[in-house]
């Protein structure tokens, strides 16, 4: 029993902050699950210590933020917060709508990429496929 | 003076009716000098299917249009959305719409406020940059300052516990206006197209929420005469991913559970369907739009009829207002989305609406600024004033291509209507999730026609260019000092209230929710003359009626 | 072996109640290869102190807003509670959406509580393969409850049954024909049987279709109780509750681990069968496709075609 079994990657889907309209994860999580790819997808609203403990209890890869209105400029504190919880390996990446100049300070801040309205599903689901593997290598040792 | 050929009676009963409402008519002569007729319609009928199916606008089954002079007579109300931030902004940008030709008003509360929260609980960042901070009196009198309420029709974004109604309403009581003078429409009481399609404004439980609005409905049929206290918004399945038709099956299926529900509560069907109003999507996928519309109008006509018995002519209006959808709208070449909306606006008014909001071209970049706003809205008077789509009722009405598929866009409605009759209605088929997965179909399908490149979207996947960022509008936002501000006087307003008073309102409502005969409404505007926040008021509904959880289909 | 210390300091920090190791080790024990078999043996002497409680029934019947008041119920009572939320992969792409805990969220912050969304992945009973596992990580980190839910398909109320030590099968009035939603070997397995939205007309009727069906049930000293619930507003749960408790105290009393030891036995059988099937299916060479033909042909029967691919692979086995 020598087979090496590839396990699928494990994507949080979620929103933060105020916004209401999950249309766009919704479509998120199927693109993700049609790859392949198991996805904790959750109601929108979350609060930022919420994320954090379901990023743990999943022991997830990859987070999915999905951004309308205003909702990204919340995504500084939350790498902070997954940093102190010793999730600093959990990539994250926020789609939605982020005005350009916003962009570079999530990138800086340590999001992964950011995709905007028109990103096209290949691209996406090879990102994540790539983050999820660099999770899984930068993941502390046990 | 009209010269309009009559045949047969039908014509000379909308020749009598548009004479009596369009007063004073205008000749009208195009560029060549030909006359243009407001209506135009086959000289014989042998097969009697115009009567059967088409009829004269204003007279069942109503395809051509509700009224005999449609927008030939007046004009849609142009009501464009708007909300910024600090109410004393929101007060500016008010005036400057109605001065650039706005003639309603659709008012836009900040997303903390569609959350049923209070500026003081909201991570600063976040607050006041998709629409105005209300949540006091006192912020919705600023935002409403030397404007006449009593003139002109209010639209308000306001999901159920419909507080900003409340606020409003006591403006107005303090400003001396009798309540039997307000207008507009409570655009967001549709609280079964939230739980099923817009989580945006979920607010209460599904069941909590059933009981706020039948009260409200009921408070306001008595003392606010004269608002829409429905509205039934197919804006939101369209937007979650239903097509057209499956959007208006569901909307209608949505208002027959609400008559129903308003019939239980011994409602008179010819009295209330009169304030029953809709609120649709309008895609850019032209002639569907307009079938769906005048099919839509037809099947509700009938429907009124059957289901329910009415009587009443005003009763049987399909009365809605359109909004161009921001869906079909890109990121990439933004003044693209100029002509999208034209478009979407033309759909509209060929689909016979009575009010519309049309989107900025930047709407996917940010909440527009000024002037992508003002360019909205004069694309509505340039199809007006200068492309004369409003000379002649129903323009389309006749063509082939559009009867055929308003017969075909009818067939699809009335399916799904079956199949949510099969469910057992819209309230039980929305608990089950079963028009969750509908649309959630939808979505995807729509979706992978974009991604296969099937339904070409210009800029996106065909005609790309490479584009320079700093072309792109910036997103302009609050000062955080503002919302500040905001923040500090809201503390100033709590602090200063009688504190036994506010407890007294808020025991009021708590009882009033968790009594069955109460009215939860009047509770409300009780509590909030005692002082209550809009937060307060939905904290405590949410504790007796419940917050429950969205059902979302993954 | 010089990475036995870290391995079983992943075991050490679950066995102490750090939830990010037992999430570490969910992980790791869905997987395959010596890591697993060490986590395993480490938390051996561990095992039989959590009352592992099975949910399964039909879709519409409320299970996930079932568990979430039943957690409600237990934290009332003082006790700790992990979940194990099994939904289907797909079988297509191998992928799967996991919403059961959106149903729970109200319990995320709670550390009394953890919820982990697991994947079937592939396996046809309604669980994962490694839900046996998980449910014995759980047991190990020091849960007083471990709940394992899982969508009634297939298979996966025999597989619930083997691991669970008391049984619970939910319908729900009004989903079609409710008796026939409620297949008949369920009522051999179940220990209690739910009613939930007992708020609809038709419940009791549900009620008295299954006290009906269970009067024909050969007895045993546990009495199958039929309840109802409404798990929006929480009515039935505390009984509820109470009849877990009294059905998990009997299995302290006959001193015998049903559940642990149906756990294993499950598992071991699994693997064994899948060891097997992996080889016949992928052939051995001349001897087994020998073996294939003949049965083919009809020159044996199944019965000594199976007598001869079990010692043929015991040979290759020994071989390896």
């Amino acid at each position: 029993m020598s087979e090496v079994l590839t396990t699928p990657a494990r994507v949080l889907v979620t929103k933060i902050g105020l916004d209401g309209h999950d249309r766009g994860s919704r479509i998120i999580a199927a693109y993700l699950r049609d790859a392949g790819m198991e996805v904790i997808y959750t109601s929108p609203w979350q609060k930022i210590e919420a994320v954090v403990t379901l990023a743990m209890q999943e022991d997830v890869d990859v987070i999915g933020i999905s951004s309308l209105a205003t909702d990204h400029l919340l995504v500084p504190k939350l790498m902070a917060a997954l940093a102190e919880a010793d999730l600093g390996h959990v990539r994250v990446v926020v789609g939605g709508i982020v005005p350009d100049e916003d962009e570079g300070d999530l990138l800086a801040a340590g999001v992964s990429e950011v995709f905007h309205p028109g990103a096209v599903r290949d691209d996406i689901v090879s990102s994540v496929e790539k983050f999820a593997a660099e999770a899984t290598n930068a993941r502390p040792q046990d | 003076m009209n010269k309009i050929d009559k045949t047969g009676s039908a014509a000379a009963d909308w020749q009598q009716n548009y004479d009596k409402m369009i007063g004073q008519d205008r000749v009208i002569k195009n560029r060549s000098g030909i006359e243009v007729e407001p209506l135009y319609w086959p000289q014989d009928d042998a097969s009697g299917t115009y009567a059967e199916k088409l009829g004269f606008p204003g007279a069942d089954p109503m395809t051509r249009g509700i009224y005999p002079t449609m927008h030939r007579g007046r004009t849609w109300s142009q009501r464009q959305l708007i909300g910024l931030g600090r109410p004393a902004d929101f007060n500016e940008r008010i005036k400057s719409i109605l001065k650039s030709g706005a003639s309603a008003l659709s008012i836009i509360p900040c997303n903390s406020v569609y959350r049923g929260i209070d500026c003081d609980e909201v991570e600063p960042e976040i607050l006041g940059t998709c629409g105005t901070i209300l949540n006091t009196v006192e912020d919705m009198d600023i935002s409403l300052k030397d404007i006449p309420i009593d003139e002109i029709s209010v639209g308000l974004n306001d999901p159920n516990p419909f507080l900003m109604l409340v606020q409003m309403l006591i403006v107005a009581e303090n400003r001396g206006i009798p309540w039997t003078k307000i207008t507009g429409t409570s655009n967001q009481s549709d609280y079964i197209s939230h739980f099923v399609a817009n989580h945006m404004f979920y607010r209460l439980s599904l069941p909590g929420a059933r009981r706020v609005q039948m009260d409200t409905i009921t408070y306001l049929a008595e003392h606010v005469p004269n608002w829409n206290a429905l509205s039934i918004v197919g804006q939101h399945m369209q937007q979650a991913g239903a097509t057209p038709a499956q959007a208006m099956g569901l909307t209608l299926s949505t208002a027959i559970q609400y008559a129903h529900d308003c019939q239980d509560r011994g409602m008179d069907p010819n009295k209330f369907l009169e304030r029953f109003t809709f609120f649709f999507d309008i895609s850019i996928s032209f002639f569907e739009e307009v079938a769906k519309f005048r099919a839509g109008r037809r099947i509700w006509n009938t429907l009124v009829t059957e289901r329910f018995g009415v009587t009443n002519p005003r009763a049987k209006r399909f009365k809605f207002h359109g909004q161009t959808s921001g869906l079909d709208l890109t990121r990439q070449q933004p003044l693209n989305n100029i002509a999208r909306v034209t478009a979407q606006a033309m759909a509209g008014i060929f689909g016979g609406l009575q009010s519309m909001h049309t989107d900025g071209f930047d709407e996917v970049l940010s909440t527009p600024s000024e002037d992508s706003a003002k360019i909205a809205i004069s694309t509505q008077n340039i199809l007006k004033h200068e492309a004369h789509l409003c000379d002649v009722v129903d323009p389309l009405g006749g063509s082939y291509y559009v009867e055929s598929l308003t017969d075909a866009m009818e067939e699809e409605i009335l399916k799904v209507i079956g199949q949510i009759d099969d469910q057992g209605g819209m309230y039980k088929a929305v608990e089950s999730g079963f028009v969750q997965e509908m649309i959630g179909a939808s979505a995807l399908e729509y979706q992978d026609q974009i991604d296969n490149g099937e339904q070409i979207i210009v800029g996106v996947n065909a005609y790309q260019e490479e584009e320079d960022a700093s072309s792109r509008p910036v997103l302009k936002r609050p000062p955080q000092s503002h919302m500040q501000a905001q923040v500090e006087r809201l503390k100033e307003v709590k602090a200063a209230r009688d504190p036994a008073v506010l407890a007294k309102g808020l025991q009021d409502l708590r009882e009033a929710a968790q009594s069955k005969d109460l009215n939860v409404f009047e509770a409300e505007l009780n509590a909030v003359r005692a002082g209550a926040t809009q937060g307060e008021v939905i904290a405590v509904l949410r504790e007796v009626l419940g917050f429950g959880q969205p059902l979302v289909v993954a | 072996m010089n990475d036995t210390p870290q391995k079983s300091s992943l075991a050490d920090r679950l066995l102490a109640g750090q939830t990010t190791a037992l999430a570490r080790a969910i992980t790791v024990i869905e997987g395959e290869g010596p890591a697993v078999s060490r986590l395993l043996k480490a938390i051996q002497p561990h095992l039989g102190r959590a009352v592992v409680v099975g949910f399964t029934g039909p879709p519409g019947a409320g299970k996930s807003t079932l568990v979430n008041a039943f957690i409600a119920e237990m934290r009332g009572r003082g006790k700790t509670v992990a979940v194990a939320a099994v939904d289907p992969s797909s079988p297509i792409s191998g992928g799967a959406v996991l919403g059961d805990r959106i149903r729970m969220a109200e319990h995320t912050m709670d550390k009394g509580v953890y919820i982990r969304s697991l994947a079937s992945r592939g396996h046809l009973g309604g669980l994962s393969a490694s839900a046996a596992r998980v449910a014995d990580l759980m047991d190990a980190a020091g849960f007083d409850v471990v709940v394992l839910e899982t969508v009634g398909a297939g298979q996966s109320e025999v597989e619930m049954a083997e691991m669970a030590d008391v049984r619970i099968v939910i319908s729900a009035p009004g989903l079609g024909d409710d008796v026939q939603a409620i297949k008949a070997g369920i009522l051999e397995i179940a220990d209690i049987l739910v009613v939930n939205k007992s708020d609809l007309p038709l419940a009791r009727r549900t009620t008295r279709q299954l006290e009906a069906m269970l009067a024909l049930r050969v007895p045993t000293d546990w009495k199958v109780p039929v309840l109802s619930t409404n798990a929006v507003d929480r009515t039935g749960l505390p009984e509820l509750a109470d009849a877990i408790e009294r059905k998990a105290a009997l299995r302290e009393d006959k001193g015998a681990r049903d559940g642990l030891s149906g756990r294993t036995r499950r598992l071991l059988a699994q693997t064994v069968a899948k060891y097997i099937e992996d080889r016949i299916l992928r052939g051995q060479g001349t001897a087994s496709e020998a073996i294939v033909t003949a049965l083919q042909q009809a020159d044996i029967d199944l019965q000594t075609a199976t007598i001869e691919i079990l010692n043929l692979l015991q040979e290759s086995i020994a071989n390896e």
